[in-house]
């Protein structure tokens, strides 16, 4: 596994996947399937301490908002498809594809406040 | 003149559906591990499902450090779900030689199965994929053909075929 250092948005969307992850593994079903198909799952410790990296990454106000919202959404940081937003499939107005006003690349959906990402 | 038999449309596989020939390494240059899951994460770039190789190859590095996904008998099914893939994707890669990949039989693996896809809630298809994969090289006979398949085209005709036995 890479030590990069990321981008803030970036460390966002690979702490996403982190989070993914480790719902599979402490899901019970899930979990035993994957072993019942032959395939080895080991402790999820270097998982953990891996989250806490790539949270110390991420700028505060938008990891405690991404925090507040994964209590809600599975997927809290979304692409956007064309000019949808892929997490509630409304339509972007024009103003939400540009940066936002504290100069990040990224913004929320006006509708489900999920944080968009261009990929 | 004998009547002619037309045999009932089978449906296609899971597998089938997902098996593209831009996502097809006939066979892997690289020789280790690291570098191999480089390589097929590498494809998938250029098969558009995505534009940040790197953080997938993350994703797929987290999983394989979780334990190795090499199933024993040649085989391997490196998998991950990722925010940065557009859509589920296979790669079916192969290395005649045979790159070590942690299997728990010891043995190199040759036959690649890497799954990307990225993270829904409810995905019974991601789950449905991995057995599919399972259960269609679970036959030697199946795994040498794979591998002496001459091209995409017969290597996916004799998945079609090991999923319907």
């Amino acid at each position: 596994m890479s030590d990069v250092t990321f981008d803030p948005l970036d460390a966002l969307v690979q702490l996403q996947d982190v989070d993914c992850l480790l719902k599979e593994l402490r899901d019970p079903e899930m979990a035993s399937q994957e072993e019942k198909l032959g395939f080895s799952i080991e402790g999820i410790s270097g998982l953990e301490r891996a989250r806490e990296r790539l949270a110390s990454q991420v700028d505060g106000r938008l990891l405690q908002t991404y925090e507040r919202m994964s209590q809600r959404f599975f997927r809290v940081i979304v692409p956007i498809d064309g000019r949808v937003c892929s997490g509630c499939r409304i339509n972007l107005p024009t103003s939400s594809l540009g940066r936002n006003s504290e100069g990040a690349s990224y913004d929320l959906c006006e509708n489900c406040g999920r944080i968009l990402y261009r990929r | 003149m004998s009547p002619v038999t037309i045999a009932p449309p089978r449906s296609k596989p899971l597998l089938w559906q997902h098996l593209q020939q831009a996502l097809f390494i006939s066979e892997l240059k690289s020789k280790r591990k690291s570098s191999a899951l480089e390589e097929m994460v590498s494809v998938l770039a250029t098969g558009e499902v995505t534009r940040h190789p790197e953080g997938v190859l993350d994703a797929v590095r987290r999983r394989e450090a979780l334990g190795s996904t090499a199933l024993g008998k040649g085989i391997a099914v490196p998998h991950a779900r990722s925010t940065l893939v557009t859509e589920r994707a296979i790669v079916v890669a192969r290395s005649s030689k045979g790159i070590d990949f942690e299997s728990p039989d010891g043995l190199p693996s040759n036959l690649f199965f890497m799954i990307v896809a990225p993270p829904l809630e409810r995905d019974p298809v991601y789950l449905n994929l991995l057995a599919e994969i399972v259960r269609s090289v679970r036959l030697a006979k199946t795994r040498q053909r794979l591998l002496e398949a001459t091209n995409f085209v017969a290597l996916r005709r004799i998945l079609a075929e090991a999923s319907h036995e």
